[in-house]
């Protein structure tokens, strides 16, 4: 398995073998406040990186999350339909978004210490 | 921006590490322990809310016949121990602002919304009515919740429900913004600290303006720049029962014609059974009628999105179709209060 990763629209990804995993990175959550509501993709669904792929209601605004490389969804995080706060509590754990199987391989995300740099 | 302004506790919502916000040119706290969490201290128990950047006018008593040429409420005529919630209205019938009054014996507190504060001013100044800028010297802390009026009790005599009171270095009225009990409390700005710390000793937790404006849309209270506007009357933001003026005041004559023609704007309360919350500026249709939404976000007590529409005219139906984001998302109309 890879090191996270993220992106400058603050998703965080992790590559295994051919899949990924994307959620929101504890920055983004804290900016966007409370979670309410969040409608997650299909399983068998395709992206293009960059496409939006979940859709995040807080209290405060709507926000997307996108598609970190071109990918057909394989698992969502059905707890986040009853417990959208996972989000907040535990972004880059518990409150991972949807896991997807790599059609195009990038991995040009920002490590850690430069997405810290990025958002300060 | 170097000129925005700052409420004597900013320091202390610094060190309560508070999401800070820029609203109406004032650094204000959004949200301390969460929009969420700050919710539900005022709807099962207490919180307290910094609301300094309101502007607070002192005027003299005996300019009550020309102030009250101004609103569409009757100030003049209610007892001087009242807490009153009114409407300057223009020429034309809209709104210039919501206000609430304190009446005394020998003064009046005008509270008016931060981003009114200057307008209301200017407006005063044009009808040579005078007034104390009281906004730098004092503070305002809104106490609100089910166990409000039991804990502000230890501190200060509780008036009746809208009425005011002057005790010690307080002066405040049973009033607020959430649907719940509770006082907003006008306080000297070297006095607030030492009430802040009364207030948290005695386990009221600190609230934002985040939940300020959840608790406040929830308890179906409109926000002046989204339901009220220089462009909208109190007619048609539904708060007819403001106007009781029994006297002549600006706006009257247009705002009469709109209760008895019915021909105006409608702002209309509405739920969705849906996931996303139709927010401020979409658009929807009900009725072949197209309204926009004024306010929108989610009843943290009643699971699912609320908000306030604005209609060109009276829908007949009370199903709505919401435009969120290219998604058509189906709403009805509510005619209680979301919250009873």
């Amino acid at each position: 398995m890879s090191d996270t990763k993220y992106l400058e629209t603050h998703e965080w990804y992790i590559v295994s073998e051919n899949t990924f995993t994307v959620g929101i990175s504890d920055f983004a959550q804290g900016e966007l406040g409370d979670i309410v509501f969040v409608t997650l993709p299909e399983v068998g669904q395709e992206f293009s990186k960059g496409d939006a792929i979940v859709e995040v209601e807080a209290t405060k605004t709507v926000a997307e999350a996108y598609a970190p490389m071109d990918c057909v969804i394989t698992e969502v995080n059905s707890n986040l339909e009853t417990e959208p706060e996972l989000i907040n509590n535990d972004p880059v754990g518990d409150g991972w978004m949807v896991k997807a199987e790599i059609k195009e391989m990038d991995d040009s995300g920002m490590s850690y210490q430069e997405y810290e740099s990025f958002i300060s | 921006m170097s000129d925005i302004k700052k409420t004597s506790l900013h320091d202390f919502h610094k060190s309560k590490n508070a999401k800070m916000i820029d609203f109406a040119g004032w650094s204000m706290p959004f949200s301390y322990d969460g929009t969420l969490k700050e919710h539900n201290y005022v709807r099962d128990s207490a919180g307290y809310f910094d609301v300094s950047h309101m502007g607070r006018l002192r005027l003299s008593y005996s300019q009550i016949e020309e102030i009250n040429y101004l609103i569409c409420s009757e100030l003049k005529n209610i007892e001087n121990t009242k807490a009153l919630y009114s409407i300057f209205t223009s020429e034309q019938g809209t709104a210039i602002d919501d206000v609430i009054f304190w009446k005394f014996e020998d003064d009046l507190i005008l509270i008016c919304n931060a981003s009114n504060t200057n307008k209301i001013k200017s407006h005063l100044d044009i009808n040579s009515i005078t007034y104390e800028d009281l906004t730098s010297t004092t503070d305002l802390i809104a106490i609100q919740g089910k166990n409000a009026i039991n804990i502000i009790d230890q501190i200060m005599t509780i008036p009746n429900k809208f009425s005011t009171f002057k005790e010690n270095n307080y002066i405040y009225a049973r009033t607020g913004y959430t649907g719940e009990d509770g006082v907003e409390v006008m306080i000297d700005t070297k006095d607030t600290m030492d009430f802040i710390n009364m207030l948290e000793t005695k386990g009221v937790k600190p609230c934002g303006l985040g939940s300020r404006d959840t608790l406040r849309l929830e308890a179906s209270l409109p926000l002046y720049g989204f339901e009220l506007t220089d462009d909208i009357s109190p007619v048609e933001a539904g708060l007819k029962w403001t106007i009781t003026n029994e006297n002549d005041y600006l706006g009257k004559q247009i705002i009469d014609e709109q209760i008895s023609s019915k021909q105006h704007k409608h702002l209309k309360r509405f739920k969705l059974n849906a996931k996303q919350i139709a927010r401020t500026g979409t658009i929807c249709v009900s009725d072949g009628v197209e309204g926009v939404v004024t306010s929108g976000n989610i009843s943290p007590i009643l699971g699912y999105p609320i908000g306030y529409v604005l209609f060109k005219s009276n829908p007949a139906d009370d199903l709505v179709e919401f435009d969120i984001r290219g998604n058509l998302v189906e709403g009805n109309l509510i005619y209680k209060r979301f919250l009873n």
